[in-house]
């Protein structure tokens, strides 16, 4: 944050302003987050009503889409944690712009994934059976299954995650509220008094304040680990070919870093623009948060190679053929028609070696790394790329497991296409409404990062 | 707090409305269901208890004797009779299905004209009445062959009601087979053909395990001769142009060109006599059939002939079988002529080949339906009447029959819907035989009695078709059958004089309920000593000519459909043809080299013409069909069959002539040639299996019988795990004590025919989903067979292995429910509370076998489909994860009884519905436990059994899931070549991408 001269008060403006009434673009893009986010409570209606068989899920393909975007909207809020909790505590001065907003994120992705669990159940009004709750029956869950594992995982990181987030929020609520105080919004006021536990900034409570977000940081660090790896052996726990496999937990984790990463960017880079938060957000910023990305891209990347050379090794033929079929479809000799069908997973496979692997490479110069355009670009691939890895990893080894004569097929509906669009509307209403209801970066921590106002200034 | 409420007034207040509340939430009292513990005397049946009736399958024409068994009431399950020496206990997929005959939604529901208008029964039997007054003996009584009682009733009241002449029809017969004994043994039936004695078994293209003779018999006998007992297999070699379900049991296809059965059979003939010299007037007319004269006309080699005819000899007893629609050429009794030479000369009559003292039956054949066609478009006839069959969807639409009834009054006696009822002018609905009295004898010795298994379904105002007809001979005042008010008093004073012909000296009543229980009587016949005729020599098999140009069209028959009646019955629909596995539909077999060279791509739509029409078919690549011909099977393509049956699939018969073979009069089903036009849409055919191959993954797995001899064969022994991490379940108290469940299934026995499938769906209230929803992933099956062809051309390998689910110890499904709805339970059930499930459908996703099925929505049973549901076990709602649980139905049933008897379950006290109906028994189902049982013994678990294992193992046994099933390996005669190991697919594989 070199260069421009910040003042707590030039800071306290820029933030403030952000919150100011919107303009009427806005409520355009709002409108169209809520179109996508209605069509999916549509979809989702019909669903429920009709049954699951509304989806293209089927025997043997019993998970489709719906997990997939279970696991890649878990893997998009691993980022915010990994900004806000484990670059905190390893003290990377270029998270302070940022980590609100993909603290945030963490927080509405959340939210989204763990929609999905329960509305692809075949009896969603029955999901709470997965929670262990005292009851008559005496009925329990069952610890050995990786679903209730996953029930906790998501719980737990769903808590912290919310907790962390609003005890960042306090004294910049209480910068808010003096400001509704001070303009004379009793309603502002009103929401913003109880949401600040009446913060005054006492050295008292500072001194507290900074102990508890420390810890709430080493509570939060083991979770960027633990819940991406818990949700890799809801697969990697099974007897599936292309799921039974060690390599997953830090595959999964690195791949939600890295799809977290591309999507801090995707929606920041258009923050920046919109408010000119240049001096914010700076180059050096997007420069931390791409060379992350290309870091885990390769480890994504090593990860894909690693399952490819595993399959070889392994000897077992049904790895073999799974990793065969996974990009190249059926092998001539296994069918009697001599015929080679690529489908879905297939354009699935390249699409994700594609967007996670080799869009990325770019990013190792430093001149597109400065270009916000190609980095937004890339970011997206990136994003597209990690949905589809998550799909060639829940939908194409269903469709190749032991028995040829139980193999089967899978082309999602138009049901679950709008929970998919849903559920990004979802997940942006949700973050559209925080950047002009909360302050999208921490103002606190900014001007921590600021000079602080010294004595002599104010005198000369 | 002065003003206002103070805390005692709050808390006041406060109970007050809590008590209100609860008052009035109970306002609505519960309504009491008093359980009835002691049944009234009024109540002819005690609930959920089974009542067992005996009865006779009508689906077909083999007449198997079957039980229903009956519960509250009403009919729910039907099996074998075990009594019965036909069937002996088993069922095939069509006697499975027959409570769809009797529940089924398109069953007539009342009398009604040709425009649909309800009659009353009163104006109804008043109209046939009138009809048949007006007729003066221009009658014509079309009906199937009935056997029986039934059969001299229809004479009798034929001639009471005025004169008519009563033609016999059926799709499939075997007319030409009788013509061809009557010409060469002079005995103008069927004998007994007893395959069980064979020691080699040489097939002429008959459909024998299908839709031949009575094919539950037929493939039990069949099974006892094949499979591989006393370290022993005898040979099956299939000749013909096509292999069908039968043919793919064969060890050898000898691939001959279409109709030239008669000609190979004669070529063998001139072998076997030329050494044998039996039969010495044969000399010259066989002399014309050596095998290198004929070798090329047939379409195959010499050597192969002198081959065949060298084990023929020496494998004596012998038996050469031919019939079906593959022979019925336009000379089909020349082709069975010489079929009966083969055999004469082998010395097979008397041995394999047993004519028995038979019920006479007057001879019929299509023949008579042409005739009746001429006359009706001569206006000779002014009354038909048609009893239960439909030739208007069978027969050629050629032969015109459907505009020929339009010139007289056609009346329909049918309990369901079909294309010929379409055609009538009054519709009589008729019971099923299933809620009607009756009788049948199939053949000599066998007298079975067809009794009512509940009151007729209460949605139908159908009466007995018998009953009808007294009621209309009443109408006439003919004076007779006065003494019959009903046709049970016919019947009973019919069994009267079977009595006393077989001496049975009890009485009556006594006889009749002893028969009711026994499901009939049957007495030993004794057999007729008969020689080959030298007439036979005026009879020369030819190569037919076909009509048209292209490719030969082979009019086949798959197992399922048979001769079409059954395709209104969505079980049958649903379950995939075991060959094809193709449901809701029909489809082309075609040679994948011949399809090849044509530019005809798999599962494409081809148009199929022949001279005497069009039709549009999917593709379906076979290598079991010669290279000249393509197959296409009868049975489906309905038009007003009902819900089930309409506008699936295609009708042969729109391609055929009404040509017949001149000796017989059966219709010459392989006569034409069928030109074949490729087109680039896509297919309507849907399949329910993934893959063909089982990419030497060894599912399906077959050994050979040197490798079982030289003990070289260890039953997947090595596969099993030296070390465990984990104590075995059977360490662990609790489980397994006394019993484990589990099951053998010998794939050597196992012919594919699907019977199972239809018992399990009737068993498990297992629901439909008809064309669209099976076509993706929906179906619901329990237990499916999984059919894997091995190796290429002509040499491919057909095996089938029945799936379901394993009840594995160390189960996948089980760790994987976060909710418990999946567990083991302490008797080795892989328990599936379905109440407790939430639908995360993890255990799907993670039972290596597949086995799981998931409701995908709440499906329905159309009433009155839903009568049949099983009552002793639930339906299931959506959302809910279902699978195979060895009957556990049965199996407490069976436990329940014998705690009340204080003992354990002893061997053999439950069968599952699969293992009940199995023609071929080859599951086996038992305590693992318990080493004296069956299933233990041949499934050697044990640690130190499992050292003489040969052709057992497990199926994915790396996985060490440790299934409750032990399968039983194929067993070849020799190594099959073209086996597919899955290490060279990869190397192709990579070379075709590298």
């Amino acid at each position: 944050m070199s260069g421009t001269t910040f003042t707590y008060g030039k800071i306290n403006d820029d933030m403030l302003r952000m919150l100011e009434r919107p303009h009427p673009s806005y409520f355009l893009l709002l409108l169209g987050f809520l179109t996508a986010l209605g069509l999916g409570v549509l979809s989702l209606a019909v669903q429920v009503n009709v049954g699951i068989g509304y989806s293209g899920i089927n025997h043997p393909i019993a998970w489709g889409v719906y997990i997939t975007n279970f696991v890649f909207w878990i893997g998009i809020g691993h980022a915010g944690t990994l900004i806000s909790a484990v670059f905190y505590l390893t003290r990377a001065p270029w998270r302070t712009a940022i980590y609100r907003a993909a603290e945030a994120m963490t927080v509405f992705a959340v939210m989204t994934a763990g929609l999905f669990p329960l509305l692809h159940t075949g009896r969603p009004w029955l999901a709470y059976w997965l929670i262990p709750y005292p009851n008559q029956r005496m009925l329990w869950v069952n610890f050995k299954s990786p679903l209730a594992w996953d029930v906790f995982a998501v719980s737990t990181y769903m808590t912290v995650s919310i907790l962390f987030f609003m005890i960042g929020l306090i004294p910049d609520i209480a910068i808010l509220r003096d400001e509704a105080i001070r303009k004379g919004q009793k309603l502002r006021a009103m929401i913003f008094t109880p949401l600040s536990l009446f913060w005054r900034g006492t050295n008292y409570q500072w001194m507290h304040y900074m102990r508890a977000y420390l810890i709430y940081a080493a509570i939060a660090t083991p979770l960027v680990f633990s819940v991406h790896s818990i949700v890799s052996w809801d697969f990697a726990m099974s007897s599936i070919p292309g799921w039974h496999t060690t390599i997953f937990a830090p595959y999964f984790v690195a791949g939600a870093i890295f799809s977290g990463l591309a999507m801090v960017m995707t929606v920041l880079i258009p923050v920046r623009v919109v408010f000119g938060l240049e001096d914010y957000i700076t180059d050096h910023v997007v420069q931390s948060v791409c060379r992350v990305i290309i870091f885990t891209s390769i480890i994504v990347g090593y990860a894909y190679a690693t399952e490819f050379f595993i399959g070889w090794y392994s000897g077992s033929p049904f790895e073999k053929a799974i990793f065969y079929f996974r990009p190249f479809g059926l092998m001539e000799e296994w069918t009697l028609t001599g015929e080679q069908s690529i489908g879905f997973p297939q354009i699935a496979f390249f699409l994700m070696v594609f967007c996670n692997v080799i869009a990325p490479i770019p990013l190792w110069r430093w001149k597109i790394r400065n270009n916000l355009v190609a980095v937004w670009i890339i970011c997206g691939l990136i994003n597209v790329g990690m949905w589809f890895e998550r799909f060639n990893i829940v939908g194409s080894s269903l469709q190749r497991e032991f028995l040829p004569a139980a193999w089967g097929s899978y082309w999602p509906t138009v049901v679950e296409f709008g929970i998919t669009v849903g559920s990004f509307g979802f997940f942006f209403t949700l973050f559209s409404l925080f950047v002009k209801a909360l302050p999208p970066m921490a103002i606190m921590e900014l001007k921590e990062a600021a000079h602080p106002p010294m004595k002599k200034e104010a005198h000369g | 707090m002065n003003k206002g409420l103070s805390r005692r007034n709050l808390l006041k207040y406060m109970g007050l409305g809590g008590a209100t509340v609860v008052a009035a939430s109970c306002e609505q009292k519960p309504e009491k269901l008093i359980p009835l513990l002691v049944a009234p005397d009024e109540f002819a049946y005690t609930p959920h208890t089974s009542y067992n009736y005996m009865t006779v399958c009508q689906e077909c024409p083999g007449e198997c004797g079957m039980m229903i068994t009956s519960r509250e009431g009403r009919a729910q399950k039907a099996e074998g009779n075990p009594n019965h020496p036909l069937n002996k206990g088993a069922l095939c997929a069509l006697g499975q299905s027959s409570l769809q005959t009797l529940y089924n939604p398109d069953r007539i529901a009342s009398p009604h004209d040709k425009s649909q208008k309800k009659l009353s029964w009163a104006d109804a039997e008043k109209t046939l009445a009138d009809q048949l007054k007006a007729a003066k003996g221009q009658v014509v009584y079309l009906g199937q062959p009935v056997t029986g009682n039934t059969d001299r009733f229809i004479d009798q009241w034929l001639q009471a009601v005025g004169g008519g002449k009563r033609i016999r029809f059926q799709a499939l017969t075997q007319a030409s087979q009788k013509k061809a004994n009557d010409i060469a043994f002079g005995r103008a039936d069927i004998p007994l053909y007893e395959m069980d004695k064979a020691k080699y078994l040489l097939n002429f293209s008959t459909d024998f395990m299908e839709t031949w003779g009575n094919v539950v018999e037929n493939t039990r006998k069949f099974t006892d001769m094949h499979t591989y007992q006393n370290q022993h297999k005898n040979k099956f070699v299939h000749v013909g142009p096509h292999v069908s379900l039968t043919g793919a049991k064969a060890d050898q296809w000898v691939k001959i060109k279409p109709g030239t059965e008669g000609i190979m059979a004669l070529a063998i003939a001139h072998e076997v006599q030329k050494s044998t010299g039996a039969y010495s007037f044969l000399n010259g007319y066989l002399a014309a059939y050596t095998p290198k004269k004929v070798a090329k006309q047939i379409g195959t080699t010499a050597e192969a002939i002198q081959h065949i005819a060298k084990d023929f000899m020496s494998q004596s007893p012998s038996l050469a079988i031919g019939g079906g629609n593959m022979t019925a050429t336009e000379h089909s009794t020349e082709t069975l002529v010489a079929i009966n030479i083969l055999n004469a000369v082998a010395g097979n009559i008397g041995k394999t080949v047993n004519f028995i003292t038979q019920h006479q039956t007057p001879a019929y054949s299509h023949q008579d339906i042409s005739q009746l066609i001429k006359d009706l478009n001569a206006e000779k006839i002014k009354l038909l009447i048609i009893d239960n069959v439909n030739p208007v969807y069978a027969l050629p639409k050629t032969a015109g029959l459907a505009e020929a009834l339009k010139k007289t009054f056609v009346v329909s006696l049918s309990s369901t819907k079909d294309e010929t009822t379409h055609e009538a002018n009054l519709v009589l609905p008729t019971l099923t035989a299933y809620e009607s009295w009756g009788d049948s004898a199939p053949r000599a010795g066998i007298r079975s009695i067809i009794q009512p298994v509940m009151v007729p379904v209460n949605t139908f105002d159908a009466k007995a078709k018998e009953n009808i007809l007294l009621a209309v001979n009443k109408l006439l005042n003919t004076g007779q059958f006065d003494d019959a008010g009903t046709y049970l008093d016919y019947l009973k004073s019919a069994w009267r004089r079977i009595q006393l012909e077989i001496g049975d000296t009890s009485s009556f009543e006594q006889f009749w309920i002893k028969t009711l229980e026994n499901g009939g009587v049957f007495t030993n016949t004794s057999s007729v000593s008969v020689s080959l005729s030298s007439d036979v020599t005026n009879y020369t098999p030819k190569v037919p000519k076909l009509k048209g140009d292209g490719l030969a069209l082979l009019p086949s028959t798959s197992i399922l459909m048979r001769d079409g009646s059954g395709a209104n019955k969505p079980w049958l629909q649903e379950t995939p043809d075991p060959m094809t596995q193709i449901v809701w539909g029909s489809w082309l077999e075609i040679n994948p080299k011949t399809a090849k060279s044509m530019g005809i791509k798999d599962r494409s739509i081809v148009k199929v013409s022949s001279p005497h029409g069009t039709i549009e078919a999917t593709a379906y690549y076979h290598f079991g069909v010669h290279e000249d011909a393509v197959a296409l099977p009868f049975g489906q393509g309905h038009t007003n069959s009902g819900l089930a049956a309409d506008g699936f699939g295609i009708n042969v018969t729109d391609l055929l002539p009404a040509k017949v073979d001149k000796h017989s009069g059966e219709l010459a089903w392989l006569s034409v040639n069928a030109k074949l036009t490729t087109s680039s849409r896509k297919s309507y055919a849907t399949n329910l299996d993934g893959n063909a191959r089982q990419l030497g993954r060894d599912i399906a797995a077959a050994t050979t019988i040197d490798a079982l001899l030289h003990g070289e064969d260890h039953g997947g022994a090595h596969h099993q795990r030296r070390r465990e991490v984990y104590p075995d379940r059977k360490e662990t108290a609790g489980y397994y004590e006394p019993y484990r469940w589990g099951m053998t299934i010998d794939i050597d026995r196992c012919n594919g025919c699907s019977a199972c499938v239809v018992a399990c769906y009737a068993e498990n209230n297992i629901p439909v989903v008809g064309k669209e929803r099976a076509g993706v992933g929906r179906e619901m099956s329990w237990i499916r067979i999984e059919r894997y062809i091995e190796g290429m051309g002509d040499s491919a390998e057909t095996r089938f292995a029945p799936m379901t689910c394993q009840q594995c110890a160390n189960a996948g499904c089980e760790t994987v429910c976060p909710v418990y709805a999946t567990y083991h339970n302490p008797e080795g059930l892989n328990i599936q509370a379905y109440n407790r499930c939430v639908g995360t459908r993890y255990c799907s996703n993670n039972c290596a076998y597949k086995v799981r099925r998931f409701n995908w929505f709440n499906y329905e049973f159309p009433a009155p489909l839903n009568q049949q549901l099983n009552s002793t076990i639930t339906t299931r709602e959506v959302g809910v994860m279902e699978k195979c649980t060895f009957c556990v139905q049965r199996i407490k049933e069976a436990q329940m009884a014998a705690r009340k008897m204080g003992r354990d379950v002893q061997d053999g006290e439950i069968t599952p519905a699969c293992q009940q109906t199995c023609p071929t028994e080859a599951i086996t189902f038992g305590n693992l436990m318990d080493t004296k049982s069956k299933v233990a013994q041949i499934a050697k678990r044990d640690k130190e059994e499992m050292k003489h294992r040969d052709r057992q193992y497990e199926i994915l046994p790396e996985l060490n899931f440790k299934p409750a099933i032990t399968y039983l390996k194929k067993v070849n005669l020799q190594e099959k070549k073209a086996d597919l190991h899955h290490e060279k697919s990869a190397g192709h594989a990579k070379k075709a991408h590298s």
